[in-house]
């Protein structure tokens, strides 16, 4: 049983199909949920500033600040 | 955990781990990129080999690999992976202190011995996983601890979203474990012996080897830098990621399709066809989150490409970026049969593989280096003038290696399959060889005006840690450090 | 299921990235040990001899891999240059495999008996002294280096486990003498190895030193075997090309 489902996966000709099917539905699957929905837009997108939450500069609006606190965690 | 992402201001991070691993990056990458310079120069010179069984190039190759992808990228993954999840999960390092003194000294003491180990002449015999099977040991145990901390400062974080550069480390980490494990699989000679022989043969040795061989660039030296960048061209660059919804496509897309790539090594082979045409489907199909990640990257910048002209950081992570697009384009190409079929076996795949490691590893690793670096002592850089030496170096060094190595491996190629009017082979191997001389000596400058690069910056690095560490009251130096910025 | 969870779960983030990363190597490797002309079905191939076993660890341990493929590929160039392409078959005894990425020097899966023993040692020994213009480097150590072959049986006993057929018992040596005639089965049976080595040493000579057995009698002896088993003067012109 398993040998024939390996014959079968091995002919080029299942398997080439089976791959096409297999990779595109996980490719549009993620890609339709990402770009979907605008509440989904905005949640996503503002992930993206979280390099910036991080102890020395906790601007949301990405402007580097003049902080006089930068990296005093190193100094213990 | 709290939804409101406000850092506890006493929260302290352990940088201490984070600097160990740089320093060694740094060493290892002079070592290795020496190493590398030696065996290309080996190759131009044979006489460099001076009848020593120890620096024969068989020999000195295996060291070169693993000394720049284990040791300066292996630590230099350690280092910044355990300085994003901790700065991007406000959180400090799981594992107290034992744990990633453990995952440090194991690294360290694998890529020592292991290298000492092939000039002693004791090998796998396998392609980057060369590791004697009792370091491949200590290797395991180092990486699950990796595991464990990674895992477990995701799990304690104190911001509800796991940012997207941890995703890149995780899956590295995964993905490595994995390869790691399954591609060292041997029998030992005897307990006491440092000998083994691979578990598989053959065919199946071979596609163990090359999904392993493969992916130790997909993941090792791809999607863990992409972690790399997904935190510091955003930092550097003062702007977040061009777009997020992007880099979720680009993570589960490459993740899934790196790991069918691999037989494309393999191509005309002993392989069954099956599979190397799959992996050559898959390889073309790769150039599509590739680029996507790229773009990611790069359009960071978008609106602020003056910083390209006064900023050399900037400038090293975007150059990082060109040449990783620029790879992972040579690279699907490569992957067809029918260009594979003359690229094959020639220094066209090494000087593709340099233009990757050379012109997006380091690069980007040396963007991040000169970022985090001075934060993590608590200073600025020493000099900003010779970051730009340093990039010129770097960049001259990988054109001339890339294009020496393209005239040679396409030259040998195509001298290889000539024939003459008669039908009979127009050249001897031998004349291929001498025909490649010319061009080995370029590529050996190429990488020596590499390597001298990496001596500014350890010098650049040496003046800038070595300045935070002169007596300086808190304030002064929180002053310089605000000046900077 | 939303994303959003997989975001907020590090656990879930885990699981799915592990599956994610592992259905390639599923799909393309697994079923190469179980389809069975992915190795072809050929006489003559041969686990190795203990004096060609030692060769072929020296021919590892000293990294010839890196500058020498063992694959012919199926091209005219190619086929006139080594010779016949290389099957599956060839090497399925090779733990590990030694195909190599990289030719700075040429293949070398069929070198077997293309030149004397006396032109191999030379060779090694000082590869400009035969060929100018060759970047190789000198392996003259070789030839002064004793072969270490104490551990003979424990390597044959260790490639036994991995399913190299050497034989231990009776009937694992009987089923070698129908499999690869006596003389071979001779040479494979595991108490035999140190006997079986030194003869093989003595009977040719190989690094033209009678006196003692070298590390370039062993590789001698591997190089002169290389691709030498498959007799492809007994199958048809083609007939490899269904297992392609």
């Amino acid at each position: 049983m398993i040998g024939e489902i390996y014959e079968w996966l091995g002919d080029m000709e299942n398997t080439k199909p089976l791959a096409l099917v297999l990779f595109f539905v996980t490719f549009v699957g993620i890609v339709v949920y990402v770009y979907s929905g605008k509440k989904r837009k905005q949640r996503l997108e503002s992930y993206k500033d979280i390099p910036f939450l991080d102890d020395d500069e906790l601007d949301p609006t990405h402007q580097k600040k003049q902080q006089v606190n930068n990296d005093e965690s190193t100094g213990k | 955990m709290s939804t409101n992402a406000v850092p506890v201001a006493t929260e302290q991070y352990n940088y201490g781990i984070v600097k160990k691993f740089a320093i060694m990056a740094m060493i290892w990458a002079l070592l290795g990129m020496l190493a590398g310079v030696y065996i290309a120069s080996e190759l131009a010179w044979p006489f460099l080999n001076f009848n020593i069984a120890e620096i024969t190039f068989g020999r000195l190759r295996p060291v070169h690999t693993t000394l720049v992808i284990f040791g300066f990228g292996g630590s230099a993954l350690f280092a910044t992976s355990y300085y994003i999840v901790q700065r991007t999960c406000q959180a400090r390092l799981w594992g107290g202190k034992l744990l990633p003194e453990l995952t440090f000294w194991g690294w360290q003491l694998a890529i020592l011995s292991g290298v000492l180990f092939y000039m002693a002449g004791y090998t796998q015999g396998r392609e980057y996983a060369e590791f004697i099977w009792p370091i491949d040991l200590l290797i395991t145990v180092v990486w699950v601890a990796y595991f464990a901390i990674y895992a477990m400062t995701l799990v304690k974080r104190s911001q509800p979203h796991i940012y997207v550069a941890n995703w890149f480390f995780m899956g590295y980490i995964l993905a490595v474990a994995l390869l790691h494990i399954f591609n060292n699989l041997a029998v030992p000679v005897a307990w006491n012996s440092l000998e083994s022989y691979s578990l598989f043969s053959g065919v199946q040795d071979a596609m163990t080897q090359w999904w392993y061989g493969h992916n130790a660039v997909g993941f090792f030296l791809t999607v863990s830098f992409l972690g790399m960048m997904y935190y510091f061209v955003p930092k550097q660059a003062g702007r977040p990621i061009y777009s997020y919804r992007l880099s979720i496509v680009h993570f589960w897309a490459l993740s899934f399709l790196y790991m069918w790539v691999g037989a494309h090594h393999l191509h005309w082979t002993a392989l069954p066809d099956w599979v190397s045409t799959l992996a050559a489907t898959f390889s073309i199909l790769l150039l599509l989150p590739s680029w996507g990640g790229m773009i990611n990257g790069i359009m960071t910048l978008s609106g602020a490409w003056e910083k390209l002209r006064t900023d050399p950081i900037i400038l090293f992570l975007i150059t990082a970026l060109a040449f990783y697009g620029m790879s992972t384009f040579e690279g699907p190409m490569l992957s067809l049969k029918s260009v594979n079929a003359l690229s094959h076996y020639t220094d066209w795949t090494v000087g593709h593989v340099h233009s990757g490691a050379l012109g997006w590893v380091a690069m980007i690793t040396i963007g991040s280096f000169y970022h985090m670096m001075p934060r993590l002592w608590g200073t600025t850089l020493y000099s900003t003038k010779l970051v730009f030496v340093h990039f010129w170096l770097a960049t001259i060094g990988v054109v001339l290696y890339i294009v020496a190595l393209w005239v040679a491996g396409i030259g040998q190629g195509l001298m290889l399959r000539a024939f003459d009017e008669y039908g009979n082979l127009a050249y001897t191997f031998i004349e291929t060889v001498s025909f490649m001389h010319i061009p080995y000596i370029v590529r050996a400058i190429g990488g020596a005006f590499f390597l001298s690069g990496m001596l500014v910056m350890s010098y650049n690095m040496y003046k800038t840690i070595s300045g935070a560490r002169q007596p300086a009251s808190t304030e002064s130096r929180a002053a310089v450090a605000a000046a900077a910025r | 299921m939303k994303h959003e969870s997989i975001e907020i779960n590090s656990g879930l983030l885990i699981v799915l990235t592990l599956a994610v990363i592992s259905i390639g190597g599923l799909v393309e490797i697994v079923p190469l040990f179980h389809i069975k002309d992915t190795v072809e079905d050929v006489g003559g191939v041969r686990p190795y001899t203990p004096l060609e076993l030692r060769g072929r660890d020296i021919y590892v341990s000293e990294g010839c891999y890196a500058c020498h493929s063992q694959m012919i590929r199926p091209f005219r160039d190619e086929m006139l240059r080594y010779g016949h392409y290389s099957l599956a078959a060839e090497s399925q005894y090779d733990h590990p495999f030694q195909w190599g990425s990289k030719r700075t020097g040429p293949d070398l899966a069929r070198v077997g008996g293309k030149y004397s023993n006396e032109w191999q040692t030379q060779h090694l020994a000082d590869p400009q002294s035969l060929v100018p213009e060759s970047i190789m480097p000198s392996y003259s150590w070789l030839l002064d280096t004793k072969l270490d072959y104490s551990q003979i049986e424990d390597r044959m006993v260790a490639l036994k486990r991995t399913g190299v057929p050497y034989s231990q018992s009776q009937e694992e040596y009987d089923a070698n003498v129908e499999k690869f005639g006596k003389a071979v089965a001779d040479e494979l049976h595991v108490s035999n190895a140190k006997q079986s080595l030194e003869a093989q040493a003595a009977a040719e000579d190989w690094d033209g030193k009678p006196d003692q057995i070298t590390e370039m009698d062993a590789l001698v002896a591997y190089l002169q075997m290389l691709g030498t088993m498959v007799d492809f003067s007994k199958y048809e012109d083609g007939h490899f090309n269904q297992f392609r």
